[in-house]
This record gives C-alpha cells, structure tokens and sequence, in this order.
C-alpha cells in the first residue's frame, strides 16, 4: 500500500476496534470521526491505481479509483456518518464496530480492482452485516440472521465457485467487464452471486426477511450497502445484459405488489428496496451511458432516502416498541416532527418534483423510452405509482394518522432526529440541484430532469394514485398476517424436508430397505454362520473333545500304575525279576 | 392543539382540506392537458405519453390495478396467518 494512498476501507474496520477502548465523549467523537475521516479520504482521491500488490504470481489491486468506484464510495461514506449518527446514543461496541466494518468492507468491495479482494470484502460485509441482525438478540431475530448468514454464504461460495472457474479459463483475476466470456458458466454463477445480494427475486427473499429483524439502527446500515455495491459491481461487469433489463423491471413491481400484503412497517420498506433496486438493475442491463447514469444515480439517491424512511420508521419503533402498522395510528400528535422529515423521504422515494428520487429515477425511465422499450417503460412508471402509493399514502397514513391505536409515543432522541434531518436535507438538495449529483457520475451527463411535460405527468401520476389509494382506502387495512415469499423454501421447505424424513423416508429405510437387508444380508449371512457353527461343532469341536477323551482315558490308566508309592515299585521290580528268573530256569 | 391536528380533527377545516384537494386534481390534469398543447416540447418516447392527462390516468390505473391484483394474489396464494412459520 502506498503511502499517498489510504484506504477508507481498512481505516474504518481497524478503526472500528479503537470504539471499545474509549468512552462516553470521545467514543462519541470517534464514532463520528472514522467516518467523517472516511469521507475526506474519498473526496480527497485522485482516479487511479493504488495499492497493487502481488500474491501468489497474482496482481492484486485494493485501490481502482475512477468515476464509478468514487461516486460509490462518496454516497457509502457519507451513509456510514449519517448512521453513526443516528446510533450516537445506542450503547453497544458490538453493533458499531460491526457497522463500521460492514461499511468499511462496502468501501473495500467499491475500490477492488481483482476478484480476490472483492470476495474478501465481499464475505465480510455478510459476516459483519449479519452481526447486526444477532444484536436485538430476540429469538426471531438470532433466527432471521441465521437465515441471512446461510443465504449469503451460498451466495459467497457460488461467486467463489465462479471466480476460480474464470480464473483458470482466462488466467486472470481481473475484475472488470464480463461481456468477454458471456454465457458461460463462469459468468453465470458470478451473475448469480451479484444477483443474490442485489436481492433480485427469487433469490432476494433473504432482505425483507433480515432487514426488519436488526437492531433499529442496525437495519439502518443494512438497506444502503449490500444490495447498492451489488447494483456497483453490476455496473462494473454485467452492464448491457439483456436479462438484467426484464429482471430488474419484474423485481420494481414485485416488491411493489408486496408491499400491499404487508403488515410490519420495516418489512414493507424492506420490499421496497428491493422494487427500487430493480430500477437499478434495469438500468444495468439497459447499458447505455444513460441508463448506468442512471442506475447509479439513482443507487445515490436511494441510499439517502431509504435510510431516512428507515430511520422514520425506527425511531417509531424505538419510542413506542410497534412494529406491525394494524397496531399503529394516530401518532401524527405527539411525532409531528419524525413525520415531517419521513414524509420527505416518502416524497423523495415517490420521485415528487424537488425531491432526490425525480432526478435519479427518471433517468433509468428515460433511458428505456429511449431504447425503445415501451414494456420496460410501463413497468417501470407503473411501479412508480406503487412507490408513491405504499411509502408515500399507506405506511404514514397508518402509521400517523388512521384509526387512532391509543398509543403516544414521543419524538426520538435528537440524533436520531438530526441523522434525519441530515438524510432528507440531502434528499431536497438533490432535487433542487441535480447538477450537484450528475457530476459525480461515471458518464458524461445530457439530461434534463425539469421539463414542463416531465413535471405535469408526475404531478398527476402522483396525484390520481393518491385519489386511488383514498377511494379503495377501506381495502387496504393492515391485517395481522404474513405473505409467503420464495424464503418459503429454506423455511417450510426445510421442515418439510425433515417431516418427509421422518416420516416417508423412515418409513421406507424400515419397511422396505429393513426387509431388503432382512432378507438379503442378515438371513443369509446368519444361515450362513449357523452352518460354520454345526460345522465347529460337529468336527472341529468334537475331535478336539475326542482328543481330549482318550488323553484323559490314557493318563487314568497311567494313574494306576505311576501311584508313586516305592512300594507299590519295588513289588514290580520284585516280580519282574522274579519273572526274569522263572523264564531262565524253566524256559530251557 | 396542532395545526395539522386542528386540520384534520375539525370537520369545517377537514371539510375544506378535501375540496381543495379535488381541485388540485383537476388543476393537475387540466394543466397535463392544456399546457403540451400551449408548449409542445416533442420530448416523448412513446405515443401513448401524447394522450391527454396520460400521467394522471395512468397514476390512477396503476394504483387501481396494484392493489385489486396484490390482493387477489395475497388472497388466493401468499397470505398465511402470522405465526405460519413458527407452527
């Protein structure tokens, strides 16, 4: 690593370890400092190559600085201090240093320039990530994280799995465009990994199941990076895949078409994530120098408002412990301030004119009317109008005003109040001034987001959604359920997997592959023994025994004569001499 | 009492909350009508966009079809009570 370069990465996850060793002030200064100093150091980088070492005969490079990687790295660093931020009063080393490295790994995934170090990153950011959901250390959350660990360590092994493929194809661990080896099977199980952390369905599942699980602000980091250095390193090697364009179009409606069923504030905003990053991943596969503009762009701008309508939404749930909207309502009251700043992010998402979204969004809506893609561009206007409708119309209608619960609670701590107020200042600057964004980006920038024809047709779009959401309001109550999602398969699947085990399957190892063993090992093997057996004891045994027999009748004959009385000896001798003598006297 | 308190919880006000809510709808859509018509600026894409009131109608569409679709789905497939996972 050189010396003029430093990598914001690694500062913010060895930094990370100095929190635990500090308290009260200065911990809180350093919370803010890391990544205030992370922010520097990206605003501070020159485009280039840095930190190229080799390992092994591979060239490993930390450090590619260009357009892309920094405009990145700015919305990544500028995210970690808001969400320190928001976390100042949380007092929990753990959750923050996890955060801190989570980031940090972001920032590492952003400025890799092999494929080594990107998986490196890439496996820390799920570990430190998952950390945040273990946190809130309730059952269901230890469970979700789980979940979230298993998926993304599949995810990590597929990429591995691609990356060695590639490596011993092209001989290279470069990373960079992938249109080289299109189609192949390297390509597509690294397509694959990064489709799985930009949670494109049905392999997204694991977000609106993890995300709701965190800690309040844990959940906050949670929806800027993973899927947003997905959409990054997307760009970086899968731009102009047509897939990536009908993909990216299903996944902004689905999410939408789940954020109707949904009950849990969070999870709702967890599914619009993922209906947002489907305009990135559309723009990604759209390719062109608008659409990847876009795709980025609008990657900036979502990292800021969806953070602030998550910090909306946890600052609720840290007052008042609610979670589920058909408990809410009512708390326009006494949170008159939270509902203001979340209502700026809700505009922002919805692309109202002035707000972030209008600017970033449209760009990827233009790019597919200007590839002449009239399917890509309903749904995507289409999704739009569900935008608006869920995070704009229903979750602060039923979290702030509906059907009084009863329940009062008060305005969050003020850094949480001030991380807010920091996102949606953000948010309108954006709006108001979308140069300040478009010249960060990896092209050059041609659009122009305020026309008078763009601006009536949102105004409108956004007003008859409101006019229909207010007509079908009494369809639209939340109900205390759950809607299944492709994790049904890891969840129920599994159990029905291990019912199915016990069950069927142990009953065919019992009653079917039992009787084979039964009848075709264990009956002929045991006739088999039985006969050795006879056999043994037949012949083998009884010549033993017979042996045995005669020996023993032998030595009792023996018994007799060897009495060991001398005078028993001397009464043979006796006769046998007299014996002798006989025979000499008459045997002549 | 807040302002938006008063708003909303005083019926004259709420009353007249609502009427100028219609009237910024219909200003919208005569303004999405009128005003290509005044200013033609030939940026659209697709033809269906030179429809009159093409944002405003397809807004409501959208919002329309989301939520009947949503639901039907929900109802006839995905929707399990809450503690579906921990049976």
């Amino acid at each position: 690593m050189t010396v003029e370069w430093a990598h914001p990465g690694l500062l913010l996850i060895f930094g990370a370890w100095l929190l635990p060793l500090v308290k009260g002030r200065t911990k809180r200064a350093a919370m803010l400092l890391l990544p205030a100093a992370a922010m520097a150091d990206c605003l501070l980088m020159k485009p280039g190559t840095y930190g190229a070492t080799s390992l092994l005969g591979q060239d490993l490079v930390f450090g590619r600085v260009d357009q892309l990687s920094l405009v990145f790295s700015y919305v990544f660093s500028i995210m970690a201090f808001i969400g320190m931020v928001y976390a100042l009063h949380v007092e929990d080393d753990s959750q923050h240093v996890a955060a801190l490295t989570y980031v940090g790994a972001a920032l590492g995934v952003t400025f890799a320039g092999d494929f080594l170090s990107l998986y490196i990153f890439w496996e820390l950011m799920a570990i430190s990530s998952a950390l945040l959901v273990f946190r809130r250390r309730e059952p269901s959350a230890v469970a979700a994280g789980f979940r979230y660990l298993l998926v993304h360590i599949f995810g990590g092994l597929v990429l591995l799995a691609g990356i060695l493929l590639h490596w011993s194809q092209t001989g290279s661990l470069a990373f960079g465009d992938m249109r080289a080896s299109a189609g192949g099977v390297a390509w597509a199980l690294i397509l694959v990994a990064f489709v799985l952390n930009a949670a494109v369905p049905p392999l997204g599942a694991w977000l609106p199941d993890a995300y709701p699980e965190a800690t309040v602000t844990g959940a906050v980091f949670m929806t800027a990076f993973t899927t947003k250095s997905a959409v990054y390193v997307l760009i970086r090697a899968y731009a102009g895949t047509e897939l990536l364009v009908w993909l990216g179009a299903v996944m902004a409606i689905y999410g939408v078409v789940y954020a109707v069923l949904e009950n849990d504030a969070r999870r709702l905003l967890a599914y619009h994530i993922i209906s947002q990053v489907g305009y990135m991943v559309c723009g990604v596969g759209i390719g062109t120098a608008l659409a990847t503009n876009g795709a980025a762009a609008h990657a900036f701008a979502h990292i800021l408002y969806k953070a602030l309508l998550f910090m909306g939404a946890g600052a609720v749930l840290e007052t008042t412990g609610l979670r589920k909207l058909s408990e809410m309502g009512g708390l326009y009251k006494t949170m008159p301030v939270t509902l203001g700043l979340y209502m700026i992010g809700a505009l922002a998402i919805s692309a109202a004119p002035l707000f972030s979204g209008f600017v970033s969004k449209s760009m990827v809506v233009s790019a597919a009317g200007e590839s002449h893609r009239p399917a890509i561009f309903l749904m995507l206007t289409l999704a739009s109008a569900g935008t608006f409708l869920h995070t704009g119309l229903k979750l602060p209608y039923y979290m702030f005003f509906g059907k009084d619960s009863g329940t009062r609670g008060k305005e969050p701590p003020k850094n949480m109040l001030a991380a807010m107020a920091l996102a949606a200042a953000a948010c309108i600057l954006i709006g108001v001034f979308p140069g300040l964004l478009y010249r960060l980006l990896p092209n050059p920038v041609h659009f122009v987001p305020y026309t008078l024809q763009h601006v009536t047709s949102t105004l409108g779009m956004l007003g008859f959604t409101a006019l229909g959401f207010f007509l079908l309001l009494k369809h639209l109550d939340p109900a205390p359920t759950i809607s299944l999602d492709t994790d049904w398969f890891y969840r129920r699947g599994a159990s029905a997997l291990m019912a199915a085990a016990r069950g069927p399957l142990s009953h065919l190892e019992s009653d079917f592959v039992g009787e084979v063993y039964e009848f075709v090992i264990r009956r002929p093997v045991l006739g088999v023994a039985n006969l050795m057996r006879q056999l043994d004891g037949l012949v083998v045994d009884s010549t033993f025994v017979g042996l045995g027999r005669s020996t023993q009748d032998l030595s009792q004959v023996l018994k007799t004569v060897a009495s060991g009385n001398t005078q028993h000896y001397g009464l043979i001798m006796a006769t046998g001499i007299l014996a002798v003598m006989i025979l000499a006297i008459f045997g002549k | 009492m807040s302002f938006l308190q008063k708003l909303l919880e005083d019926p004259v006000r709420f009353g007249r909350l609502k009427r100028w809510s219609y009237a910024g709808l219909g200003a919208v859509a005569l303004a999405e009508i009128v005003l290509p018509r005044i200013f033609p600026s030939g940026e659209s894409y697709f033809s269906f966009e030179d429809f009159p009131a093409w944002g405003s109608l397809y807004g409501f569409g959208s919002c329309v079809a989301i939520i009947v679709v949503s639901k039907l789905i929900g109802k006839l497939w995905l929707i399990r009570p809450e503690d579906y996972y921990d049976r």
